[in-house]
């Protein structure tokens, strides 16, 4: 058994070897998405995707010296992108970093969503704030495979319209793509902001978006998640149809260092997407 | 044990309970051993005959008290000579308010040494615990209520109430003025010898927390060591990081430690914690003057009031 | 079966510590675990050790890799694991049933996925474990109540019987079987004809049967509150279970740019376990910290891995500073009344 690792490991090789080993990865790009939002692409030290991922995936990034934290990540063309808000010492070392730095990434880890069963159907996207990362790797991977797919609508909260991610497929891409519908709240306008203002479940209240063949797509904080189940299930939603990603505090990936169980689910193993029945059956700790 | 004193016990949480003053009442209850005397939670009338003392009731209630420290509940709490000087310390350390909590005094008579335990089934005779041979604050320091005809008292000396006379006999306080002999032994011991000593503690120790979680004068409402994200210190039981630990917290508490050996008693590697307090109020006495924590609400501090007359590495 | 007299007990060790590292229990009643056997240190076979074997295959901290900034670049070497075995000697069947919990996590023997850990399966594919039947119970042990065998455990290598003057020694593998025939041809061991001794019944007995189902609808039972109420969420009770299993990774930096990545045993106990960097916390209190360690034991472990995370052992049970007692909340959940 190999005891050091070959420069050349494939993260599946290092993956094979010790699950907790980071591989080497660069920032190919920063993105400043908001204020505490950037967005970051991370490839291979030679420019490569470092690993699949699949909408809904976790990986691992390290920053060395700092530590690790996972994030929803979505696949680029030859990169990882993952979305990262300040709100902590790491995330904080990750916003400091620059293009180039070389930093670690682990995974993928999780179900991600499970697309046959959105196959054909008409798709209800909710998301809050930095929730919408995850969310947005589904919607790429649909509009790939627009055919596939049904009606789409996306129902977006943010803080205030200066925290909105992903601006220009929000505002620009997304409300030009074929049968897609966009709608935007702010808790807080500003003057210039035209859009809804108000809570997410209060503007899922007032659309009333369409049940039939519908699945919906819900991710955010957890007290939006929590209320906008209520409003969902409001509208006859079964909670078969609904469908989230959680996000728990998480050390290993794999289900070992325990403190990201709901119940026995580990969230890193059996999540992070899960559906409101498959939840309703947990514990409510999340 | 003494039935009547518990009756007594019994009544008054009977009577705070049904005149609503508090909402719940701290004591202790009989455990699942006939050595085990653990802490009780009484939030209605018909829980009060589970409320139990004996030499058992070890635990010092006085940290509880630190649940209640965002909310305005009332609640009661039974306090030893010991315990009652932890609440002066939270109460000092604004920590607690005092309008929010009933103090009940109970006289002492010492407390047995669980530890020694030879049959886990049949009752049978044990020594007291060393903190009580050394006890100089049998009695309650500071009480809005009294039981078992104890008096409140912010003197050293005997034990008060009802089986005071036992207590005397049983050699509470016996030991007072030797109380700094265990850790005088430890320091005399070869540079060497002692370096050596502390590092095999050191590396023992678990980082579980149980002496620092215990302790009332451990009432930080966040601990350094409990955090990796401001990396003062390493989570981990490294022994350099478990030094650091051991003792940064008996700095922490210099001037508060109230002496209740709780640290000592519930620590799984048998660390001598309270001589590492020991070593830090002794200094205190030599630098400052003779200081006992939590005896008197207006007390000044020795290590928080400036004072000229200090020469600190005399 | 095969017996090893009690006074060659040094030269059996002996020969073992020749052959391998050789962890053996001793200490006194202060304190006591399995430490490195070396000449003239006294093993300490009367009951079982404070802390368990469970350290010595998953240790209180070991380091994952180093690594070593240069500007923008980071080198990073994996800590390299010496493949060499290891005797652990003396192992009860209570840490013995932990080990086989620690298998089931680390090693990943569940349809539900995971991965195995490279450091635990180099560990436990080298350690030798050299157990110790025990006949009678310490104060607070109730491992036949959780179903341990005190006896016996079939995931010995080599299991020892206490026969009074004598060991009884039965190799159950291939590694079990190499120890025995090192004391066999240094003519140690003696054939006789003896029945494997049957423990004592154990005093302390709690009836664990079906609270697995029962605590599936108890999450919100008033149970939790009352036993959190006294809980001081120190991690007495999980660092020195054998079963308990929970990690945190962390940086240990040398300076500013070397350090390693290191593992370290965390206790759900603790304020920050789950606490998020946003600050939110899915288990904030006491009342949901005991809950979940409670649970976890018997409810969660073997809904995912078919057994009790509790071996029965008793150390929580003797060191828990409040007497949070784990045979009093079985039983208290037996008795519980519960909706539906």
């Amino acid at each position: 058994m190999a005891n050091s690792l070959d420069p050349a490991a494939t993260a599946d090789d290092v993956k094979r070897i010790n699950a907790l080993l980071p591989v080497k990865a660069k920032i190919l790009r920063i993105t400043q998405e908001t204020p505490d939002v950037k967005l970051f692409s991370i490839s291979t030290l030679d420019e490569q995707l470092p690993f699949p991922v699949s909408p809904g995936q976790l990986v691992m990034l390290s920053v060395f010296g700092m530590g690790e934290a996972i994030f929803a990540a979505s696949a680029g063309e030859n990169c990882l992108e993952v979305a990262v808000k300040r709100v902590g010492i790491l995330t904080e070392a990750l916003h400091e970093a620059k293009a180039g730095q070389t930093m670690g990434i682990r995974g993928p880890y999780g179900n991600g969503f499970s697309l046959d069963i959105f196959q054909g159907r008409n798709l209800l996207f909710i998301a809050g704030g930095i929730g919408l990362a995850p969310v947005r790797s589904l919607i790429k991977h649909v509009l790939n495979h627009r055919k596939d797919f049904g009606h789409l609508q996306l129902i977006g909260g943010f803080r205030s319209p200066k925290d909105l991610v992903f601006k220009r497929e929000l505002t620009e891409i997304w409300p030009v793509s074929e049968d897609f519908d966009v709608a935007i709240t702010v808790d807080k306008a500003e003057e210039d902001w035209r859009g809804h203002v108000g809570y997410v479940p209060d503007l899922v209240k007032k659309l009333k978006p369409q049940l039939d063949e519908t699945a919906c797509i819900l991710c955010g904080p957890p007290v939006m998640l929590k209320n906008t189940f209520n409003v969902l299930e409001e509208l006859a939603f079964s909670p078969e149809n609904i469908y989230t990603t959680l996000e728990m505090r998480m050390k290993c990936g794999i289900g070992q260092c325990g403190r990201c169980n709901i119940g026995s689910c580990y969230v890193c193993l059996d999540g992070p997407v899960f559906s409101l029945a498959q939840l309703r059956a947990l514990p409510d700790e999340y | 044990m003494n039935q009547p004193l518990i009756i007594e016990m019994r009544t008054i949480a009977q009577k705070l309970l049904a005149a609503r003053t508090v909402g719940t009442i701290i004591g202790w209850e009989k455990g699942s051993r006939w050595y085990l005397t653990p802490p009780a939670f009484i939030h209605n009338e018909d829980q009060v005959d589970r409320l139990y003392f004996d030499r058992f009731a070890v635990n010092n209630l006085a940290k509880y008290l630190l649940d209640y420290r965002d909310s305005d509940e009332k609640v009661a709490v039974f306090v030893k000579g010991c315990d009652s000087r932890g609440i002066i310390r939270l109460i000092q350390d604004n920590q607690v308010k005092k309008e929010n909590i009933i103090v009940i005094g109970l006289p002492c008579a010492g407390m047995y040494d669980r530890a020694k335990v030879e049959d886990p089934e049949n009752p049978h005779d044990l020594p007291l615990l060393n903190k009580c041979l050394e006890c100089r604050y049998p009695n309650p320091v500071y009480a809005d209520r009294l039981v078992g005809e104890v008096s409140v008292s912010s003197e050293s000396g005997r034990p008060t109430g009802t089986y005071s006379g036992f207590a005397t006999a049983q050699s509470v306080g016996s030991r007072a003025d030797r109380r700094f002999e265990a850790v005088d032994t430890l320091n005399n011991l070869p540079s060497g010898q002692k370096a050596l000593l502390w590092q095999t503690y050191a590396e023992r120790c678990l980082r579980c927390y149980a002496c620092r979680n215990i302790c009332p004068a451990c009432n930080c409402a966040g601990c350094i060591f409990d955090s990796d994200r401001k990396q003062w210190t390493t989570k981990a039981a490294l022994q350099s990081a478990n030094s650091f630990f051991l003792v940064t917290r008996a700095m922490h508490v210099a001037e508060r430690c109230v002496e209740c050996g709780e640290c000592e008693r519930v620590c799984p590697a048998g660390i001598p914690v309270m001589s590492l307090n020991r070593l830090v109020s002794k200094e205190i006495n030599r630098l400052c003057g003779a200081y006992d924590a939590g005896i008197e609400l207006k007390s000044s501090f020795p290590l928080s009031h400036f004072n000229l007359a200090v020469k600190v590495g005399s | 079966m095969k017996t090893l007299n009690k006074i060659s007990l040094n030269s059996a060790l002996e020969i073992f510590a020749s052959y391998a590292p050789l962890y053996v229990p001793a200490g006194n009643e202060t304190f006591s675990g399995f430490v490195r056997y070396s000449t003239g240190l006294e093993v300490r076979l009367d009951k079982n050790t404070k802390l368990g074997p469970k350290s010595l295959l998953f240790p209180r901290v070991e380091n994952l890799y180093s690594y070593s900034n240069h500007g923008k670049d980071t080198e990073i070497s994996p800590v390299p694991k010496e493949i060499e075995p290891t005797i652990i000697f003396g192992v009860r069947s209570c840490d013995l049933q932990a080990i086989v919990c620690l298998d089931d996590v680390f090693l990943s023997q569940t349809s539900r996925g995971g991965i195995n850990d490279y450091n635990y399966r180099i560990r436990r594919g080298n350690a030798i474990i050299v157990a110790l039947g025990c006949l009678e119970a310490d104060g607070d042990c109730f491992c036949q109540s959780m179903g341990v065998d005190p006896s016996e455990h079939e995931q010995a290598d080599l299991q020892l019987f206490d026969l009074g003057e004598s060991f009884g020694v039965e190799s159950h593998t291939a590694k079990g079987l190499n120890l025995s025939r090192l004391l066999e041809n240094s003519g140690l061991l003696a054939e006789k004809k003896v029945a494997k001794p049957r423990p004592a019944s154990f005093a302390l007995t709690v009836d664990a049967q079906g609270i697995t189902h029962k605590l599936q609808k108890m999450f919100d039972h008033s149970l939790w509150d009352e036993l959190g109420a006294k809980c001081l969420n120190c991690g007495v009770c999980t660092y020195v279970c054998p079963a308990c299993h929970c990690f945190d990774i962390s940086v240990c930096a040398k300076d500013g740019c070397n350090g390693s990545t290191i593992r370290h045993w965390d206790s759900c106990m603790f304020s920050q376990y789950t606490e998020m960097a946003g600050g939110h916390n899915p288990r904030p209190g006491k009342k949901e910290k005991v809950r979940q360690r409670f649970l976890h034991k018997l409810r969660y472990f073997p809904e995912r891995y078919g057994k009790f995370l509790c071996t029965g052992c008793g150390r929580c049970v003797a060191l828990c500073p409040v007497n949070l007692d784990i045979t009093e909340v079985i039983r208290r959940v037996k008795e519980a009344e519960i909706d539906g």
